[in-house]
């Protein structure tokens, strides 16, 4: 299991991959390669990448290590049952940038979180919809752009009119990362990607206890 | 004292009548005329046209001969979509991870593309502002022209899996910027600015701008320097304290700080540069005028004393900003020596 997650680490993506077919070989079950292989390399990496330490590269290397390992493990994507909470990402409508949220995407997906992607460009009613759909504990939004901010405003009443007041908001990206969770209408802005996914594990925790 | 002058004087730290103040208003001078943004990014006559009337409006100090970050990409084969309101995007990359290198070359900068129209743009701000304000051009820097060819995510994995071949990208994209910014300072342009936010550290590790950027930078800056840049501006967004040790190297003149930056410490890293910046850009959409126009006046107090210091926006102003918020930005150089 170190090897794997000191592969992982490198972002050595054929390495990892390769310890993690010598565990799944030996007997070791997926969902001990998931909680103690990719989910211990990401909090390692977390705790290394502060807000005042952190840099694109080094997290998607990890992150496609990752990436390669579980989808060998779950094809599908993680099983709900075996998932510490699904959440809905996107980049609103207007905003095709979409390497930010694909970090997030990483990062959740590592730390095993269930994760469902609508990709780029969504509309408000998408978002919510996939959130009403995959029964999401969280939405989250990653916007480049300014001009997506009255879009991110409307998705707390779109929820609320959906009887989904309870899901929690989270935003995040260059553009809404300069802004107050009041001024955007949302639960929490994250400043990176590590920074929203500890938040998110709080918010998990603290409603599962 | 004009706006050239007053610039002039700020870069070589001698004392001027006030402080200059240059916000980045791009592409929120269409808005402010009623233009609709994506015929000011086709129309060099019209871009020039707003351009000078935001400043005699606003009252700053230099104008842009900038369209928009796909300007160059787009010239090199990548296809773009103009969302109304907003900049374009690339909607086809013009390289495939695939494809090689070698395929794509430089483009021209009087033919290809909407880079006549900035000339164009470039050469009547020029005509119009002789001697009295700088002509501010922007070219795409290698790191983030790399990322619109091939796409940022394919371009960064590209780094680290065939090494040599992303630095054949980065030299094609520097050589793209050398013609480019060449031929905006022949067009009338004094001022250049390299815009690379695909270069911050929030992007790439200090390494990576030190070793592979950095040099780059550097040689873009002496070609506009012979080329007869009367400054070179270098533009990374987001918290770039890990890479201003690196900066002095590159011989930028002017160092644009994101509002994340101290630009006390960025003072004592550089003390050399001119340093611009670095009010938060969002503030002039979200903020009220009176918080735009405190936060000016505190950057003023805090560094006009040092001589080179130009106080701006730390990136863009976006072009749904609040005109008032733009003019209380102004306002706060003004009575200040």
């Amino acid at each position: 299991m170190r090897q794997l997650i000191r592969t992982l680490i490198e972002g050595d993506s054929d390495a990892a991959l390769t310890a993690a077919r010598r565990l799944r070989a030996a007997g070791v079950p997926d969902e001990r390669i998931v909680s103690e292989g990719l989910e211990s390399a990401m909090e390692q990496v977390d705790a290394k990448c502060t807000v005042e330490a952190f840099n694109l590269l080094e997290v998607m290397l990890v992150g496609r290590a990752v990436t390669v390992v579980a989808s060998e493990h779950y094809p599908s994507g993680v099983p709900r049952e075996h998932g510490r909470a699904t959440v809905v990402i996107g980049s609103p409508e207007g905003d095709v940038h979409d390497l930010g949220k694909n970090i997030v995407t990483m990062v959740l997906r590592g730390k095993g979180y269930r994760v469902c992607d609508l990709g780029r460009n969504c509309p408000v009613d998408a978002l919510v919809d996939a959130v009403e759909r995959e029964h999401a504990a969280a939405l989250l939004v990653s916007g480049l752009l300014t001009t997506v901010i009255p879009r991110v405003r409307r998705l707390r009443p779109a929820l609320a009119e959906r009887g989904l007041t309870h899901v929690k908001l989270l935003a995040g990206g260059a553009a809404l990362r300069q802004a107050t969770p009041e001024q955007l209408e949302v639960d929490q802005v994250a400043q990176t990607a590590f920074d929203g996914a500890r938040w998110l594990d709080a918010v998990v925790a603290r409603e599962r206890a | 004292m004009n706006s050239l002058e007053r610039v002039a004087a700020t870069l070589r730290f001698a004392k001027a009548d006030r402080t200059p103040v240059i916000p980045q208003v791009f592409a929120h001078a269409a808005v402010r005329a009623g233009v609709p943004i994506v015929d000011y990014l086709h129309d060099g006559a019209l871009l020039a046209h707003c351009q000078i009337e935001a400043r005699r409006e606003y009252g700053y100090d230099a104008v842009f001969a900038f369209m928009d970050t796909a300007l160059e990409a787009e010239a090199m084969g990548c296809r773009l979509e103009f969302p109304e309101g907003q900049y374009p995007d690339v909607t086809a990359c013009a390289l495939s991870p695939d494809t090689p290198i070698g395929e794509l070359a430089p483009p021209d900068p009087r033919r290809d593309g909407r880079l006549p129209e900035l000339l164009r743009a470039t050469g009547l701000l020029r005509s119009e502002l002789d001697g009295e304000a700088p002509v501010v051009a922007v070219v795409l820097g290698p790191m983030s022209l790399a990322g619109q060819l091939m796409g940022t995510e394919t371009a960064l994995y590209l780094a680290v899996d065939e090494p040599e071949r992303f630095e054949e990208l980065l030299d094609l994209t520097t050589e793209v910027a050398r013609r480019h910014g060449q031929a905006l300072l022949s067009a009338g342009a004094q001022v250049a600015v390299v815009f690379e936010p695909a270069a911050s550290p929030v992007v790439v590790p200090a390494a990576f701008f030190r070793e592979l950027l950095a040099p780059r930078i550097a040689a873009l800056f002496a070609a506009y320097k012979a080329a007869g840049a009367l400054a070179t501006w270098l533009h990374v967004a987001g918290d770039v304290t890990p890479i201003l040790p690196y900066y002095e190297r590159t011989g930028a003149d002017i160092v644009n700080l994101d509002y994340e930056v101290d630009p006390d410490e960025a003072g004592r890293i550089l003390p050399h540069a001119c340093l611009d910046g670095n009010v938060r850009s969002l503030a002039f959409v979200l903020d009220v005028a009176d918080e735009v126009a405190a936060e000016g006046r505190r950057l003023v107090a805090r560094l006009a004393g040092r001589g080179g210091f130009i106080l701006s926006s730390g990136c863009e102003i976006p072009p749904e900003a609040r005109p008032e918020n733009i003019a209380a930005l102004v306002s706060a150089v003004r009575g200040r020596s």
